[in-house]
């Protein structure tokens, strides 16, 4: 059967000051913590990818919408 | 993995009497349970999607139009927390693309550039929407996410502008079923639906649109009733509201 999880090495220091902060929050182990901060991580540079969305666009979708009958 | 089709604007009453046309369609209604799916009071698309993926009645998430007062609703403005959002917290891998609760449509953990804005009104650009779509689809699913969210919107505009014209739109639901047949395969857990059905314009509940628009005469609107099919999963979906839960507990229960 296909595992879905890896193991990757992170300092012990690092590891255990992870430890100290998770205590009382949702968080239920060192692995979640990290796995969550790496997904928001990921998702900001992805994000960072994306080009701005312009006065320009907005009038654009204004358009289609009015081409559509949306808005008049 | 839990895999979320939506299709804009599906109805039987074009996939039913077309069954044989459609394989990958009617071998996920073979496997699995279909129904109809009434969508909320108003059947509209930027409110039908917010209930789905919220959980939230309309009056809770209060997102009615795309555009409110004169302005582009954005998804900062709805003040519900998503599927995604609850999931992703908690640590799953989630990700949802091209999801029209508000113009453009939404995407989360995953970049996409929608065709026309989400908002395609050319053969050109429908089927430049499907493929699209599917390939971003199969990228994100390569990666063996917990749960895409995915959604197309072309039989929105399709049926509105050719409502009546059987053959033609039968077409389309053609290509989209092709095109869904790439996506399934992946699924172990597969939720297919629409936000609402489609009827001719006269008989609508709602008029979403007036009848003559700068792109043409508007021959068919929304009905209340959807489509729903789910395979190998363990929640009974009788309202929008219920694909969220039925998503969270399947995710959970992994």
């Amino acid at each position: 059967m296909e595992t879905k999880h890896t193991t990757v090495s992170i300092p012990k220091p690092l590891y255990e000051k992870i430890q100290g902060r998770i205590k009382n929050t949702g968080f239920t182990s060192v692995s979640d913590y990290v796995t969550y901060v790496l997904r928001q991580v990921i998702s900001e540079l992805e994000e960072d990818q994306e080009e701005p969305f312009t006065r320009e666009d907005e009038e654009k979708v204004k358009e289609r919408l009015r081409s559509l009958g949306y808005i008049e | 993995m839990l895999l979320v089709i939506g299709i804009d604007a599906a109805t039987w009453k074009i996939i039913k009497p077309n069954i044989d046309r459609l394989p990958n369609i009617r071998g996920l209604m073979d496997e699995g349970i279909y129904k109809t799916l009434p969508s909320d009071k108003r059947p509209i698309s930027a409110s039908a999607w917010c209930s789905i993926f919220s959980g939230k009645m309309p009056e809770e998430h209060k997102n009615t139009d795309f555009v409110v007062d004169g302005e582009l609703q954005t998804r900062e403005k709805i003040r519900v927390d998503f599927i995604w959002d609850v999931l992703d917290k908690q640590g799953y891998d989630v990700k949802a693309l091209n999801i029209p609760f508000v113009i453009p449509p939404y995407n989360f953990n995953c970049g996409f550039k929608p065709v026309g804005y989400g908002l395609p009104e050319t053969p050109g650009e429908w089927g430049e929407e499907l493929h699209e779509i599917t390939e971003k689809s199969l990228e994100i699913l390569n990666g063996k996410p917990d749960l895409l969210c995915v959604a197309y919107s072309l039989l929105d505009r399709v049926q509105h502008f050719h409502w009546g014209e059987e053959e033609f739109i039968t077409r389309w639901y053609e290509k989209v079923d092709k095109a869904i047949g790439n996506l399934i395969p992946y699924g172990d857990k597969l939720i297919v639906l629409s936000d609402h059905g489609f009827c001719n314009r006269e008989e609508a509940e709602v008029q979403t649109l007036p009848e003559k628009t700068p792109r043409g005469e508007i021959k068919g609107d929304h009905h209340r009733d959807g489509i729903l099919i789910t395979k190998n999963v363990d929640f009974e979906i009788n309202r929008l509201q219920d694909v969220y839960f039925a998503i969270k507990k399947e995710i959970k229960n992994g």
